[in-house]
């Protein structure tokens, strides 16, 4: 793991420029606008969707993109455009806060293990377990335990993406606990909180930030798997895998139901990965040689 | 002697970021059937890209021969196709490379990597070629060749290596063989098996040898005749007792007074004369050189010398040098 | 080597441990009462008592953990809730056309990615490096269902090339076996192979630079030997170690593309085992993907000792 110094202690000297940051880095700035028009088309959602997302109205069933709808109608009569915008939503949440609670928790849990040797034995196996069952497996397994709700959805995706996190924190400790620097510091006598707060934290930063870019794509493609495969938030709320789910049915005839809306998660996903791939880059050019 | 290998004018380039990088900038010489050439300079003079030229080994993303001809045995190796250029290499000309560490396939024994070359250059099945690679490795004095073939490099120490690289390079007996820096890595006494193993296996096979090095005390004891190069230029080339005896040029002279020396005897204090070096440093190469390139770090420079490159005064016997001051 | 094997092999049990004990206690140990979670919102108090009689509920944990396990051990991982029939049994029906499609969907994208890599990383930043570095960050950001629609609706809707839906097993002759696993296995591999795709890219830019390249190249030795033996050999540690990664990600993509392709294996199962919380079956199947992935895991570690003669064992 790299060890950032320099690249990010900030430079009085050097002034800010846009112009400059796009040219350097594209994929970030790429990445960054299509997130943001993301978020605003969800956090606005009401200002841009032309009709009621949840109203049903049988007479405009599987109704063919056009002015009056522009992503079509679904087998209930529900207009896909604004079924789609709402759809963000849930989108948004559950990844930003699937990449939050698990940075923190990873963040704590990877300290931990990097810097006590007994926790780090149980800790580190029991992730080892975790990281066995395929991450889809796990959240439906815990889903099926609790009543439907975004609040399990979360959780249930947080559980196999945690161990990623600390896994990757866990490297960055130890490698830093190598260094001269943290021996002498020992040597020196300052006390082991201390330590991680003054020298290990700051370096852990930059590797937890690039991947907790990731966690919130991968968040956001379970959701939509688990919502598609009927077991993720409740059928009524609009997330894009329950449309995608609920037009299934009649894929064949009103495909614009199921394309549609995978459109839109596919974009996300992509704005995210590139957000992440970009910061990678930017944060942790050692890293980024190897991918 | 007929040269085997004639270059003329080689100009190298490099793009960085910095701008155009001048590594070679018109350098000649010639390389006479079965003789053992040195080219010597510092680091950073061009000797290495020099050797890769002649292979036609610079990178085309970033370099490219921009100017000049190299010919080998009336061949213009300038305008061979890339297919035409591997049959050459590993074969007609081959190489041997600073770091005998890393220049060698960790995770293809041996053997094999000997065995390949025979392989893809004298059209043998491949036992024939495994025993040809024995017989190399005997050569070069690998004790247990048969077992050594089929080990891996890092069952191998540094000057093993480098006598595996050898015995690859004179797999098929080529008419040239270019040793870049092939001792620099090793170990004093591991330096002076390896350069008379070289001197020993040229007059066996008669492959002539560029040897390429910084160090002046391997191109005494080993080279014929020698080039010295600074900046990507050529400064002075001689046979080698005429460039020691009497050095021209004023960084030839330079680089003598660096060489630490056992003859001089040592005073009363037990001190020797301090090693003098040659102040200044070397000029940017991305900068077109106006002038002869010493000249900023010249004792001697003049006004002429700043302004003009000076041309090759030839000093009798074989010996040339291109300096404005030199008093012959 | 055999005790290098036989070491790899124990240090699988500690995995494998923590999934039996979490399988085990994720239903034991959730918030409210197991058996009315399992039977379901409406189920009447009668229900919920047959459900906890049935899976031994009622009984201390430890001794529930310890018929559980001794069963386990003997291969018995006991009876659906609604089918009453094994569930060793229900997934040996299943098996087959799971097997079929992971390993057809792993092949092609095996085969595929890593010349395209290599590929990519000889042409590097040039417009073929640059196509395959596209489509590696698209094919990451693809959800495996959206394209398996895509797929269908081209291929086998508009253009009618292929089947929409279904699975004929081998039995039924080569090409129709053949013909129901190839949409299948493009949605699911195609993330995968971008996975593969990049990493072996990654790794082969970084070998191409190193000194032996230099000696194999000043040997005059064909393009193909250099890319082929002497670079991508040193290079195919990384890609390994990703393949055997994204054997997680394969498996996950299972259950989707299954449920998508109506094919009648073991993701179907599972998804059918989670809407009827028919929770046995649902232990079973974790237990059998996570041995699944452990086992490809391990093989990979065995293979690294293969291809890198410097990894001691």
């Amino acid at each position: 793991m790299a060890v950032i110094t320099d690249d990010l202690a900030p430079s009085p000297g050097r002034r800010f420029s846009l112009a400059t940051a796009i040219r350097r880095n594209p994929t970030i700035a790429f990445g960054g606008v299509l997130l943001a028009l993301l978020i605003v088309m969800a956090v606005f959602a009401p200002l841009f969707a032309t009709h009621d997302p949840f109203k049903l109205s049988p007479v405009n069933r599987l109704r063919p993109p056009s002015e009056r709808w522009w992503f079509g109608s679904d087998q209930f009569g529900r207009d896909v455009f604004s079924r789609t915008i709402y759809g963000a939503r849930v989108s948004l949440i559950v990844g930003l806060s699937v990449a939050i609670i698990s940075s923190v928790l990873g963040l704590a849990l990877g300290l931990a293990c990097g810097y006590f040797k007994r926790i780090d034995s149980i800790v580190m196996r029991i992730m080892d377990g975790l990281m066995a069952i395929p991450s889809i497996l796990l959240a439906i397994a815990l889903i099926t335990l609790a009543r439907p709700g975004l609040g399990i959805v979360i959780v249930a995706i947080i559980v196999p993406e945690v161990p990623r996190v600390v896994r990757v924190v866990r490297a960055v400790v130890l490698s830093i606990r190598g260094q001269p620097y943290i021996e002498s510091a020992i040597a020196g006598g300052t006390k082991n909180l201390k330590l991680l707060l003054r020298h290990v934290l700051p370096n852990t930063l930059a590797p937890l930030i690039v991947q907790s870019t990731y966690v919130c794509a991968s968040g956001m493609l379970i959701e939509a798997s688990l919502s598609f495969l009927g077991a993720g938030v409740p059928l009524e709320v609009p997330s894009w895998g329950n449309i995608i789910s609920q037009g299934k049915t009649f894929f064949q005839i009103a495909p614009w139901t199921i394309l549609i809306p995978g459109a839109f998660l596919a974009v996300t996903v992509l704005a995210v990965n590139l957000l992440g791939d970009g910061l990678r880059d930017r944060l942790d050019p050692r890293l980024a040689r190897r991918l | 002697m007929s040269a085997i290998l004639e270059v003329r004018d080689l100009h190298t380039q490099f793009d960085t970021l910095d701008g155009v990088v001048r590594a070679v900038d018109g350098v000649s010489f010639d390389v006479a059937r079965g003789e053992t050439l040195g080219i010597v300079g510092e680091s950073g003079c061009g000797k290495s890209v020099t050797a890769l030229s002649i292979l036609r080994l610079i990178p085309p993303e970033t370099g490219r021969i921009a100017q000049g001809s190299i010919r080998f045995e009336g061949t213009e190796l300038t305008a061979l196709g890339e297919e035409e250029m591997k049959g050459l290499r590993g074969h007609r000309i081959s190489m041997i490379f600073q770091e005998p560490m890393t220049s060698l396939n960790p995770v293809l024994t041996v053997g094999t990597q000997i065995a390949e070359n025979v392989v893809r250059h004298m059209g043998v099945p491949w036992s024939a070629a495994r025993e040809r690679a024995r017989e190399m490795l005997d050569l070069v004095r690998i004790a247990d060749a048969r077992r050594r073939l089929d080990e891996y490099p890092h069952q191998l120490s540094g000057g093993m290596r480098q006598r595996v690289m050898i015995a690859m390079a004179l797999s098929c007996d080529p008419q040239v063989l270019i040793a870049d820096e092939p001792t620099t890595a090793l170990d004093v006494t591991i330096q002076a098996q390896i350069l008379d193993l070289m001197i020993e296996l040229k007059e066996k096979t008669g492959t002539a040898i560029v040897l390429i090095t910084h160090d002046l005390g391997v191109v005494a004891e080993t080279t014929e005749r020698v080039v010295v190069m600074y900046a990507g230029r050529k400064v002075e080339e001689a046979p080698v007792e005429a460039l020691f005896d009497n050095p021209l040029h004023p960084y030839t002279r330079g680089l003598m007074r660096a060489i630490p020396r056992l003859d001089v005897e040592a005073d009363a204090a037990g001190t020797r004369p301090r090693l003098q070096e040659i102040p200044g440093l070397v000029p940017i190469l991305t900068r077109p050189i106006v002038g002869c390139a010493f000249a900023a770090r010249c004792e001697l420079a003049t006004d002429r010398c700043r302004a003009t490159p000076p041309p090759f005064v030839d000093a009798g016997g074989g010996h040339t040098v291109a300096c404005w001051e030199v008093t012959l | 080597m055999t005790a290098y094997i036989v070491r790899r092999l124990f240090a699988t049990l500690p995995v494998m441990a923590v999934v039996a004990l979490f399988v085990f206690f994720l239903l034991r140990l959730a918030p409210g009462d197991p058996a009315a979670i399992i039977a379901g919102e409406d189920a009447t108090s009668e229900a919920i008592a047959a459900v906890r009689a049935k899976l031994g509920l009622d009984r201390p944990l430890v001794e529930q953990f310890v018929v559980w396990l001794w069963a386990l051990l003997q291969g018995d991982m006991g009876v659906s809730i609604f089918s009453n029939l094994p569930v060793t049994r229900l997934m040996a029906q299943r098996v087959e056309p799971t097997i079929a499609l992971t390993l057809s969907t792993l092949f092609v994208a095996v085969s595929l990615a890593i010349p395209i890599g290599v590929v990519a990383a000889w042409k590097a930043r040039k417009l073929v490096d640059r196509l395959v570095m596209g489509f590696a960050v698209l094919g990451f950001a693809m959800p495996v269902f959206v394209l398996a629609y895509v797929l269908i609706y081209f291929f086998a809707v508009q253009w009618q090339l292929l089947p929409v839906q279904g699975y004929q097993p081998l039995s039924a002759g080569l090409w129709p076996f053949a013909e129901s696993l190839i949409l299948p296995s493009v949605a699911l591999g195609v993330t995968y192979m971008a996975l593969i795709a990049r990493i072996t890219r990654a790794s082969m830019l970084e070998v191409l630079q190193q000194d032996y390249i230099r000696t194999a190249n000043a040997k005059g030795l064909a393009t193909d030997r250099v890319l082929l033996l002497h670079a991508l050999k040193n290079a195919s540690v990384p890609i390994v170690t990703v393949i055997g990664i994204g054997i997680a990600l394969l498996i996950s993509g299972v259950v989707i593309t299954e449920t998508v392709f109506n094919i009648p294996g073991l993701g179907r199962l599972t998804v059918d085992a989670v809407l009827k919380r028919d929770y046995p079956i649902v232990q079973g199947l974790i237990l059998v993907f996570a041995a699944a992935k452990v086992i490809v895991n391990l093989i990979i570690d065995i293979s690294y000792a293969f291809l890198d003669p410097r990894i001691r064992y």
